[in-house]
């Protein structure tokens, strides 16, 4: 009879495990669903509607009559042979590559110099992150005063220093503009490869280094054999991130040349804003930003994977 | 022509007035129009591009004052000459538009085209005795959309101090001004300034000298038209002029003017109203050099005209409707074209103008002459527009010879 | 011994030197905000007289922007952190089925090109009136917010002990009361750095301010300088004193919240 007796139990309690076995799922996926229905909304929308977009043809009377017919691939084939195409996309690499070098580099040596300890160390380094938080239009609007050919500080001491006799052209000249544009573009992502790669420092044993002290190596030496190859998956994170945060920069360029002088530092990004806000040809512009997309994605593929390989290498450290 | 000196007494009225109005606008917040419970209109918006602090002020008083005629409150908005349009555009979409709105005259017809704007002669207003070229651009398939208080074109100023103290008088050929801008170029002052940026206001500079060249907008790769870019090429090239204009608006140019950076420049006559105000500054105005002397000077109509959106309220497009009416009668015709060193549009006013004002006699000749951006092309300025501000740019930093330059305006105009 | 040894002084000075080089430019920011109107064009090295007109015009002017820049970053912090807790819980600690491709997703959004959910956005909030209001702009805004909020509470979360919840648990505490009353407490520090990056990010938008907002009625403090700079080319002082205003949380942040910002950079680059 105890079978019996369990058995006139169980299905009070089966039912309620079933229950709990149903609505255990549900409960957990309660706390993830807002955010995931808000990613849906912000992020997978927009893709997709950005697709739909580019296969339309819109004009400055689009929302007046909600008309907007279906061009198939007109949009690509009309963008992708455009001469403002043809300029754009060597414009993005070399801005994309000079800014990656550039902030790299500079980052790179400020933090092996803070990371030796000093006094007001911490603090110094601390300040230094400042460009990074500022917002972008505030940077760039400072910059492109501080550019000026005429009146800017930048030419004003480097007469004063007797350097040149008179101004450089730094946001008239293309070929300068586009120099200038990446160099605001480095000076802002200065600080993040700096915190960044002084962290991927600290994680390297220091009696390493004794070691090799030891061995006889000179800095650079050392610097090579042990501080570069330890560094290096962090190095391809901050690298991989910095292509993906180039790409989409669009506060930098439109305030200090406005994608000017004749169109010298028009980046696909900043096209494909006007031809949607500014021309209102959203279809165009939207293909032209899937254009952007599809260059992102492909270093999405380089990020997750370097992501991976550097967290795998974070976890077999000390 | 002489500026008029402003009363001080006038000025700080104005002054005080534009606290107030200032003051009031923080106040009252929101941007939508208000209307009370019985539907009764009592406040609807207005938008133009006078940014700057004073023309805004002055404007707003203006407003203001048509309103009461018409009943309402006006709330009004400025945004930068580049951006209008595109803002409109904007507005239109998202069904935002203001009651009121201005436009420079060549954007009318192709705003009118995208269903934006409502025909004026549905609200009874009088377009008659109207200047021709101006009502031409105010108007799209055979209505009047738009109608402008006062129009005006561009002229060559100078620092009349600089000039006698180089020697150098007033250029009536591009020789001649290519030869005193060198003359007047000293370290950190140029000899020259114009407005060459990307934007319909670096077009309207460049018009007078592709114009009185016999160059055309229907066809932009002519000799004329490179004969006109070789000379602002050389004037950069020779450092007459900065390389900054490339980034200036009219705005900037009038500032370097006045700061004394500047000998000469192209600008409006709006200007002077403000540059009467500097004490040290001794200027004079002429009309803007031809490449030789038997050639007439064509110069582009200028002026803001006024238009009422197509919004869903009856109520309010009519109030809008009365306060543009306001705006364009004579006598606040007369006040504007006094404000701003403008000419009234309606024929009539102008004579009266030039004999209550007789300095303005010649301006008013010649405004007489200009001609419509609008005129040759209708809907498809725009493009043209485009194409040259492009060439101008391509050639001015050198990326392009003014005749492959020209090739490709001509490749932009045509769509192609 | 992690570190290398100290080194002294001339290391010191040569570090205010670099900094010094970096800073100039804020520096320039604020020696131009207190130029009196006409001399900025000349620019002098000191503010030797500091003149604050520059200051009143910009209040002035833009005083109800900066208000309007606080309520959309307020507002955006607080989506960004109700949304992004809960998820970082469930990422963190429950791992329901599905977890897996969820934080690939929010990894991906890092790619999307900001111009790219304008670009549709614009019409959605079109159709929906969502344009030129302050709700609008508080969604877009937290794009930024949302994907790194919850990044950098899930790896702060992963560090919640195990014993701790399981204890709770046996003292019958639901899920709810666990996220509550143990795992939130015990983020304190990692709801901050969101919070602090939530709102530094909404303050400073500018691709969404300038692209959802046809009207003046919501103009937050970025578009406000951009507008500023086309109209008063002659009022630098005005301009960056408005800028000036504009990267104040920015700074105070950094004097205040320091080790919330490095760790904020760090950990939103290596998860």
């Amino acid at each position: 009879m105890k079978d019996g007796a369990e058995d006139k139990a169980a299905p009070g309690r089966g039912r309620a495990a079933v229950r709990a076995r149903l609505w255990e799922p549900i409960a957990r996926w309660m706390f993830l669903a807002p955010a995931v229905a808000y990613l849906l909304l912000f992020f997978g929308y927009p893709i997709v509607e950005n697709i739909v977009m580019s296969f339309q043809q819109y004009t400055t009377t689009t929302f007046y009559t909600g008309a907007a017919p279906f061009v198939g691939l007109r949009n690509y084939t009309g963008i992708l042979s455009s001469d403002l195409f043809a300029r754009a996309l060597p414009t993005t690499v070399l801005f994309t590559a000079g800014s990656l070098a550039g902030q790299f580099v500079l980052g790179l040596a400020l933090a092996l110099f803070f990371h030796r300890r000093f006094p007001l160390g911490r603090v110094l380094r601390s300040l230094l992150l400042l460009p990074w938080l500022l917002p972008l239009v505030v940077s760039a609007t400072t910059w492109r005063w501080m550019l000026d050919t005429d009146t800017g500080v930048v030419n004003h001491t480097l007469r004063g220093l007797h350097l040149l006799s008179s101004g450089v052209p730094w946001l008239t000249g293309t070929s300068q503009a586009l120099a200038s544009v990446t160099v605001v573009n480095i000076w802002v992502g200065i600080p993040f490869n700096t915190a960044i790669l002084y962290g991927g420092l600290q994680d390297i044993p220091a009696h390493l280094y004794e070691a090799a002290k030891l061995d006889g190596a000179g800095p650079l030496t050392s610097f090579r054999r042990i501080t570069w190859p330890l560094l290096r998956p962090v190095a391809g994170v901050v690298l991989v991130l910095g292509v993906v945060y180039t790409l989409k920069v669009l506060d930098i360029i439109l305030i200090v040349t406005g994608g000017g002088p004749a169109d010298a530092t028009e980046t696909i990004a900043t096209r494909s804003y006007e031809l949607s806000f500014q021309q209102f040809e959203f279809g165009r512009g939207a293909a032209l930003g899937n254009v952007l997309v599809v260059i992102s994605l492909l270093f999405a593929v380089v990020h997750l994977r370097a992501n991976r390989r550097a967290l795998e290498a974070g976890s077999t450290g000390p | 022509m002489t500026p008029a000196a402003r009363p001080a007494a006038r000025r700080i009225t104005a002054l005080v007035g534009s606290v107030a109005l200032v003051l009031a606008a923080a106040g009252c917040g929101g941007g939508e129009g208000s209307a009370s419970a019985t539907g009764k209109v009592t406040s609807i918006t207005a938008l133009d591009y006078y940014t700057d602090a004073r023309e805004h002020a002055q404007w707003s008083e203006r407003l203001t004052a048509c309103g009461r005629t018409a009943g309402v409150t006006v709330e009004h908005r400025s945004v930068p000459g580049a951006s209008l349009v595109p803002k409109v555009l904007q507005q239109a979409s998202s069904r935002t538009l203001p009651d009121l709105l201005m436009l420079d005259n060549p954007d009318v017809q192709q705003i009118a085209q995208t269903g934006a704007l409502t025909p004026l002669d549905r609200y009874g207003i009088d377009t008659s005795g109207f200047d021709k070229g101006v009502l031409s651009a105010g108007t799209y398939k055979g209505k009047v959309y738009g109608l402008a208080p006062t129009v005006s074109t561009i002229a060559l100023f100078y620092n009349k101090d600089m000039l006698s103290e180089a020697g150098v008088t007033v250029p009536r050929t591009w020789d001649e001004l290519e030869r005193a801008a060198a003359r007047l170029t000293r370290p950190g002052r140029y000899g020259m300034a114009v407005d060459a940026n990307a934007t319909f206001e670096g077009t309207w500079q460049f018009l007078p000298f592709l114009w009185s060249n016999g160059g055309d907008e229907g066809r932009l790769d002519t000799p004329q038209a490179a004969q006109a870019l070789q000379l602002w090429v050389d004037l950069v090239k020779s450092g007459s002029m900065s390389k900054s204009v490339l980034n200036w608006t009219q705005a900037d140019v009038h500032d370097q003017f006045v700061a004394g950076k500047t000998a000469m420049m192209l600008n409006g006559p709006w200007r002077i109203s403000e540059m009467a105000e500097s004490r040290n500054l001794h200027w004079g105005v002429a009309p803007i050099p031809v490449r030789s002397q038997g050639q007439t000077l064509v110069t582009p109509l200028g002026g803001e005209v006024w238009t009422v959106p197509r919004n869903p309220s009856e109520a309010r497009r009519e109030k809008a409707a009365r306060v543009l009416a306001c705006l364009n009668d004579p006598t606040h015709m007369l006040a504007v074209a006094k404000q701003y060193f403008t000419v009234p549009s309606r024929t009539a006013v102008a004579s009266r103008y030039t004999e209550q004002v007789p300095a303005m006699r010649a301006f008013v000749k010649s405004v007489a002459q200009a001609r419509a951006r609008t005129g040759e092309l209708g809907v498809g300025w725009p493009r043209a527009a485009t194409g040259i501000y492009t060439a101008v740019q391509a050639a001015l930093t050198g990326e392009q010879t003014p005749q492959e330059a020209l090739r490709h305006a001509q490749q932009i105009a045509t769509g192609s | 011994m992690k570190r290398t040894p100290t080194r002294g002084r001339p290391y010191t000075i040569a570090g205010i030197v670099l900094l010094a080089l970096m800073l100039f430019p804020v520096y320039w920011m604020v020696n131009a905000s207190l130029q009196p109107a006409g001399d900025v064009l000349r620019g002098a090295w000191f503010p030797l007289h500091p003149d604050f007109s520059g200051y009143a015009t910009a209040v002035h002017d833009q005083g109800r922007a900066l208000a309007t820049s606080l309520v959309v970053a307020l507002g955006s912090t607080v989506l960004s952190l109700a949304l992004a807790a809960p998820a970082a819980y469930a990422l963190a600690l429950l791992r329901p089925r599905g977890a897996t491709p969820v934080l690939f997703g929010i990894l991906v959004t890092q790619m999307v090109p900001g111009i790219v959910v304008a670009n549709a956005l614009y019409g959605a909030y079109n159709d929906l009136g969502l344009l030129n209001s302050h709700l609008g702009l508080v969604l877009a805004d937290s794009t930024a917010g949302v994907p790194f909020s919850t990044i950098i509470l899930r790896s702060s979360m992963q560090g919640v002990p195990r014993e701790i919840i399981e204890a709770a648990r046996v003292d019958g505490a639901g899920r709810l009361r666990v996220f509550r009353s143990v795992v939130l407490p015990l983020s304190t520090n990692a709801l901050v750095t969101a919070g602090l990056f939530s709102f530094l990010f909404a303050w400073s938008d500018f691709l969404f301010a300038l692209t959802l907002n046809t009207t003046e009625t919501v103009r937050p403090i970025t578009l406000g300088i951009y507008d500023y700079v086309g109209a008063h080319s002659n009022q630098w002082n005005a301009i960056m004193a408005t800028a000036v205003l504009a990267a104040l949380p920015a700074a105070a942040l950094l004097v205040v919240a320091q080790r919330h910002v490095r760790a904020g950079i760090t950990s939103g680059a290596v998860d």
